[in-house]
């Protein structure tokens, strides 16, 4: 029964996506994406560097620690409770229905399967010109085995998670085992970087090749050999060298999957309080239109507005208000802006300190963050069009002009996304603030510092109109809603469509920086520094030009887009 | 002059024809009830006239405003209900008024919500998020919204849906008490027995075109050979469900 629902839904769902191909922008798309395709996979790319990067004893450690981020990435920062979701009908026929919780979960498991497969393929063909490994066809195994395992792992993660979350010291007792390895595996991490540290922080370590050496020193000792060895296990068959060594690798890698499906099928107990406590709630729509008696969800306290909407004015400024509210009660992004303000004062204590160099390390990686974020952030920061598009009714009858509905719409995330990477900056600049021999100074850092301030709202602005104008060009291929494709197992596609924007975004980036350039070039002879306020103005001033140009032509096709044919919400 | 005006409304769907030339009139203090079997065209029209979906030929004048040339003065005339409400997940009960002023320009939004929340029974949860509401109270938000700057235009789809029988008894009085003020009211519902109640005019829809269009009296009058005073049977004889429904 499973088998036959998990593959008609699959076969509907990619043949309703097909039929869009009836639309000559969709096909458009398709012939881009394919040749988009054959040009990252087929055609000859550059080859890489031999013997650096294809030493799998590298590859191993880099990819073990990868995969130990992303996985204590979701313990400590929480796995979307949209892991644990099914869809209203299937609570409606499934939870209702003689089926056991055990076969909900194994059903739960089948359905990722999908999602995986296709990124398994994906990452395959990414990495068929890639020089390590043993071949792309065994590689295709050795990535379903990791992605299954990391699927099995933040389901698991999810049910101890909201079981602790909504039971405390009920659901404590019912995952004793769960936590007691959590709590092992925190001490061990803990004091492995606290053992690391001085290593990590000397001076060997200030080079790439010098903090890799280091970190595959550190890495060597006992307990952290301990704590990755679940990590490289998964790593090992994608290296393995020959097909001998592959099946060698591959075995443990197959037990770690199976203790991972025995731990997250045994937790139908937290499944029972996890998922059908999510998942319910979607079907409380549908059962109190039956019986019609209200269901409400308990009240919790609602964090007031940053600020209040004043009755008058522009009338798109309440959906720039709406999303900006929307952001500062989200639990995730206050916890990520608490973190920022206590990293901030913490660095800069440091900074004048003797272990000034720990706090240069938190600068560094809030640079490399800030930076990264230009590029990965809109994909993430997603309080536009991403998620009303699913109201598009409603916006569509509300008395404003398409282009206002879209620079409001794209204004709150590039707002939000700036706002996040100039606290990372500012965290990067506090943790250097103590160090008078660093190049460059402080005041060319000040002055770096000032031109983030200046140009990256235009950047971001510019990135989530490319962003939302995809939205709205495919609703029916672009994940609409709050969330994105989310886990290590989408990572593949969303690291194709995260290459496609950047490129897009060069390309809107591109006369900004010629004008601006250009005219830095041709004062900088008269006029010395002062040549960088005009390029400035220029620079910025062709952003906005571009921007109002692409909010413009989007906001026509906002009010040309119909709700009924446009394929949202599928 | 009527505050809804619409002329030969055609809508496509590739070769499919929604709603085929449909015309009528609703004037000030009017209410008009459209009915018609699932698929008939109800939706695409009261969706067509409240701008959200593009007519495929035909005009739509609300307030004197054309739809399709001047769509933001048009749409500040109307408020659209519809069946399914959609609410935004972060903001409370108040806040969804006070967004709803800015977009209508509703400069005295703070003294017209009390009323609002009064007349929907919603002032106990003005704090609250709509995940923290029922059904037919989250049905109930949304109509305020729609009310919130007094709309010439009314657009109701399935107004009752998921109301208890008091909300049904307020809502009822809440649709009346808005055309005698002087708003012109389109319902589209399943509930005969409701839009006989309250609709000053009916029109009746089936695949897309126009069956019947006029007061209940008139209706019934133009089918005498059934020998009933039943809207429901003159409604079932007209879509050709009679031998069905006597079956």
């Amino acid at each position: 029964m499973f088998g036959y629902l998990a593959w008609r839904s699959a076969h509907n769902r990619v043949s309703r996506q097909l039929r869009h191909l009836r639309s000559p922008r969709y096909v458009a798309a398709l012939l881009l994406g394919l040749a988009y395709l054959w040009f990252v996979v087929i055609a000859q790319r550059p080859a890489p560097a031999a013997g650096e990067l294809a030493d799998s004893r590298w590859l191993e450690l880099v990819g073990a620690l990868a995969l130990l981020g992303a996985v204590a990435w979701g313990w400590i920062f929480g796995v979307e409770r949209r892991v644990l979701a099914f869809s209203p009908a299937e609570v409606t026929f499934l939870f209702s229905g003689p089926v056991s919780r055990r076969g909900l979960i194994q059903f739960k498991l089948l359905r990722s399967q999908l999602l995986i497969l296709f990124n398994a393929l994906l990452w395959t063909l990414i990495l068929s010109h890639e020089r390590f490994g043993v071949s792309p066809w065994l590689r295709v195994i050795s990535i379903w085995v990791l992605l299954t395992t990391l699927s099995f792992h933040r389901l698991g993660a999810s049910f101890v998670r909201t079981s602790l979350a909504e039971h405390g010291r009920l659901g404590l007792r019912h995952r004793v085992v769960s936590l007691a390895v959590l709590g092992a595996v925190l001490i061990a991490l803990t004091w492995s970087i606290a053992d690391a540290l001085p290593r990590l922080a000397g001076a060997d370590a200030r080079t790439p090749l010098g903090f890799l050496s280091a970190l595959g020193e550190a890495a060597a000792e006992p307990l952290p050999t301990a704590l990755t060895y679940p990590f490289r296990v998964m790593i090992r068959p994608l290296t393995a060298p020959s097909v001998s060594a592959w099946l060698n690798a591959l075995w443990p890698a197959l037990i770690l999957l199976l203790l991972h499906y025995v731990w997250v099928v045994r937790s139908d107990t937290a499944f029972e309080e996890a998922a059908a406590a999510v998942s319910l709630q979607r079907a409380q729509a549908v059962s109190e239109r039956q019986a019609g008696r209200p269901a409400p969800r308990a009240p919790g306290r609602v964090t007031p507005p940053l600020f209040r909407l004043a009755p008058e004015g522009w009338p798109a400024g309440a959906i720039l208000w709406k999303n900006l509210v929307a952001v500062t009660r989200t639990q995730r992004v206050r916890n990520v802006a608490l973190a920022l303000a206590v990293g901030a004062v913490i660095v800069t204590a440091l900074s004048f300190q003797p272990e000034g160099t720990l706090a240069e390390i938190a600068g560094w990686f809030a640079v490399t963050w800030a930076g990264a974020m230009t590029v990965i952030g809109p994909q993430w920061v997603r309080n536009d069009l991403r998620s009303d598009l699913l109201k598009l009714d409603m916006l569509r009858s509300y008395p404003l002009r398409g282009w206002s509905v879209v620079i409001a719409e794209v204004g709150a995330s590039a707002l939000v996304l700036t706002l996040i990477q100039l606290s990372l900056l500012v965290i990067g600049y506090l943790a250097f603030l103590g160090n008078q021999s660093m190049v460059p100074a402080l005041d060319e850092r000040t002055v770096l510092l000032f031109g983030a301030f200046v140009f990256l709202p235009g950047i971001n602005l510019l990135g989530m109109i490319i962003q939302n104008g995809a939205a709205l060009l495919y609703p029916a291929w672009v994940h609409l809603g709050s969330g994105r494709p989310g886990g290590v197992e989408a990572l593949g596609q969303n690291m194709l469509m995260m290459v496609v924007f950047v490129a897009l975004l060069a390309v809107t980036l591109l006369l900004p920086v010629a004008i601006g350039g250009g005219a830095f070039l041709l004062l900088h002879r008269a006029i010395n520094g002062w040549a960088a306020l005009p390029a400035t103005v220029l620079a910025l001033g062709t952003m906005a030009f571009e921007a109002a140009l692409l909010v413009d032509w989007l906001g026509r096709l906002f009010e040309r887009t119909d709700p009924a044919t446009a394929g949202i919400g599928l | 002059m009527p505050v809804i005006d619409v002329n030969g409304l055609q809508k496509l769907y590739g070769d499919f024809p929604a709603v085929q030339g449909l015309s009528f009139q609703v004037g000030p203090g009017e209410v008009l009830g459209l009915v018609g079997p699932n698929g008939a065209g109800k939706t695409t029209t009261i969706r067509s006239i409240a701008g959200i979906i593009i007519p495929s030929a035909g005009e739509i004048r609300i307030a004197g405003h054309d739809l399709a040339r001047d769509p933001v003065r048009a749409k500040a005339a109307l408020a659209f209900i519809p069946d399914e409400p959609h609410l935004f997940e972060y903001l409370t009960v108040e806040e969804h008024l006070r967004f709803v002023g800015r977009l209508y320009g509703v400069t005295d939004v703070s003294d017209r919500i009390p009323g609002l929340l009064d007349e929907m029974d919603l002032t106990d949860k003005r704090g609250s998020l709509p995940g923290e509401l029922s059904r037919g109270m989250k049905q109930k938000l949304a109509i305020a919204c729609g009310l919130l700057h007094e709309p010439k235009a009314l657009l109701l789809d399935e107004p009752l849906t998921g109301l208890d029988p008091v909300g049904i008894r307020r809502m009822k009085a809440t649709i009346m008490r808005r055309a005698a003020a002087g708003s012109a009211i389109i319902l589209s519902s399943h509930l005969l027995h409701l839009v006989e109640e309250i609709c000053t005019r009916l029109l009746i829809m089936q695949r897309g075109r126009v069956v019947a269009f006029g007061t209940t009296a008139e209706i019934i009058a133009r089918r005498p050979d059934l020998g009933t005073q039943s809207l429901e049977d003159v409604f079932l004889a007209l879509i050709g469900q009679d031998q069905g429904a006597e079956g």
